[in-house]
């Protein structure tokens, strides 16, 4: 029932949020548009409205242009990498029998992990004297760069962000894989089904609603990879793993130039957004043309 | 039968096998990580598994060794206990509030506000970083707890999740509360808190974790050595201390391990609560 209590009540409860939504959310948000059509410095009392050519500028700038490019690189490499690991897991875990829990935990553990402290132990595993290249040398005097070759650098921050996430959304299948009911497999045994056939027809087609999930969480990661970067490239070498975060805090917080960071802020929400969207459709369109959903 | 059950149990045993290596091989980063801070210095990053073993790189860590000027470890170790926990709690007191308000209470605007929330969340945050930024500045709060602590006080996964358990509670509870004189207070306190103990168990930990190890905010909203997070410290030792890796894997264990006792405290509370946050 709607009473006048119940409204006063209401906006009392919800208040946190609403003051936080402005303060934070909204008026920021409108903040940014405008900032984004000045050439405002962060630093100086006066700027000059310069129209759109902070726009013009991002979309001509090779290192803006390499954000928008390096954003789907990592998505090829990072999706499929999290996906097939995380997959992996839940299908091994799920068939013991005991210490379900334990293994779980085990492989949810790299997701507790700071981005700083992982990039260090890669920073260290990959050094010149490390362990791996010493191998690599010793045995077959192979010398790799690995943070400063373009493709490398790119793999190697995938992959740490793929360890992160692996076990985290391999918990979100497991929990998938419970719901499927034992007697299907059996049933499906019984009849002759191969092993394969069986992941096929009655696995993914059950465990859609899990995958997705894991799919869409994991396109989204890559929209924010910022730490990593930060710590093992910089971006580099030649912008080949310099992604929106990277570049706008390199904009805003190193060049100080307000105006244009936040030009490249709303040019990269923009293009999150409707990737995301086209990409959500994409994955309920392959779900539905499977008949899954 | 006895051929069928053998197989079984090979096939087990092969599972088993394959996990545990697979396990060996996820967490073989953490190990490498304790053991290089405890190794001799000569073989730090030089063999997978180090043969010898000293204290050096943590009492180094503390007093700055021979570069004579000690870090703010311990220090800016609690300046990430204060930051990290400051904001979590806000962010489950406030969670909770709200949560309650869009689940149980039916006010006028209450869809708005809803929708609000929704458009929030999955509004692309990226957008909000130098605006934000610009907001402590204006409001005299740069290089203050308050800057780390503020900003990151809300959590719209947090209100959705909770407003998703709450609307599962049945009305009557609440109902016959309120027939006994409760006020909405008290319900939240000791009617709604304590039947949502397992997920809260989940966001608190996953709101804690995620705000322990944040880098971007609590870098660019702060300045000085003595208000440096953990985290932010250790990011910015990454030049100066390249030299003494022994030292910084030290300062790593330090800005793990604490978070991984928490987990693995909860750990059983924690599955119980995922159970219902992955639906």
């Amino acid at each position: 029932m709607e009473t006048k209590n119940n409204n006063k009540l209401g906006w009392l409860f919800a208040s946190p949020y609403l003051i936080y939504g402005f303060v934070f959310f909204l008026g920021p948000l409108i903040w940014s548009l405008y900032l984004a059509f000045t050439n405002w410095d962060l630093i100086a009392p006066n700027y000059d409205f310069v129209g759109f050519s902070n726009f013009i500028k991002a979309f001509k700038n090779p290192a803006v242009q390499s954000s928008f490019w390096v954003t789907y690189k990592f998505m090829m490499v990072f999706v499929p990498l999290v996906t097939a690991a995380s997959l992996a897991v839940a299908m091994i875990v799920q068939g013991l029998p005991k210490l379900k829990s334990v293994f779980l935990i085990g492989f949810f553990l790299p997701y507790l992990s700071s981005g700083v402290v992982s990039s260090l132990i890669v920073k260290g595993l990959l050094s010149y004297n490390s362990p791996v290249n010493a191998f690599l040398r010793d045995n077959f005097g192979i010398k790799i760069n690995w943070l400063g070759t373009p493709f490398t650098a790119l793999m190697i921050v995938a992959l740490i962000i793929a360890w992160k996430f692996a076990g985290y959304y391999a918990l979100i299948l497991t929990s998938g894989l419970e719901s499927i009911d034992k007697e299907v497999y059996e049933a499906a045994a019984i009849d002759g089904v191969s092993r394969r056939q069986r992941f096929w027809t009655i696995t993914l087609p059950l465990l859609y609603p899990a995958i997705y999930t894991t799919l869409i969480l994991s396109f989204g990661v890559t929209f924010g990879i910022f730490t990593e970067v930060y710590q093992l490239t910089g971006g580099g070498p030649n912008y080949a793993t310099n992604t929106w975060q990277m570049e706008i805090y390199n904009q805003a917080f190193k060049n100080l130039q307000a105006g244009y960071a936040s030009a490249i802020a709303i040019i990269a929400a923009i293009v999150t957004f409707i990737s995301i969207f086209v990409i959500k459709k994409l994955l309920e369109m392959w779900g539905k043309r499977n008949g899954w959903v | 039968m006895v051929g069928s059950n053998d197989k079984n149990k090979l096939s087990l045993t092969i599972r088993y096998s394959v996990a545990t290596l697979l396990l060996l091989v996820m967490v073989f980063p953490y190990l490498y990580m304790v053991l290089n801070s405890f190794a001799d210095w000569s073989q730090v990053d030089r063999q997978l598994i180090p043969s010898s073993y000293s204290l050096k790189s943590y009492s180094w860590l503390f007093s700055g060794g021979e570069t004579g000027t000690p870090r703010p470890w311990l220090n800016s170790f609690f300046n990430s206990v204060i930051v990290s926990v400051g904001s979590t709690v806000l962010m489950m007191v406030f969670g909770i509030m709200v949560a309650y308000a869009l689940a149980k209470i039916k006010f006028r605007g209450r869809d708005a506000v809803n929708n609000f929330v929704l458009f929030h969340m999955f509004f692309p945050a990226i957008i909000l970083l130098i605006p934000n930024f610009l907001v402590i500045q204006k409001v005299g709060l740069y290089d203050t707890y308050w800057a780390m602590i503020i900003p990151k006080a809300m959590s719209l996964w947090a209100i959705f999740m909770y407003t998703n358990f709450f609307k599962a509670v049945p009305t009557t509870f609440i109902e016959a509360a309120k027939i006994d004189g409760a006020t909405e207070f008290q319900i939240l306190y000791k009617i709604m808190v304590p039947m949502s103990k397992s997920i809260t168990t989940v966001i608190f930990l996953f709101l804690l974790m995620e705000r322990w190890t944040e880098l971007l905010w609590d870098m660019i909203v702060v300045r000085s050595d003595e208000m440096l997070t953990l985290n932010v410290l250790l990011s910015q030792m990454f030049g100066p201390y390249a030299g003494y890796p022994g030292p910084m894997y030290a300062a790593s264990v330090l800005l793990t391990l604490p978070i991984i006792i928490l987990f693995i405290i909860f750990g059983k509370r924690f599955k119980e609560g995922m159970q219902f946050n992955l639906k």
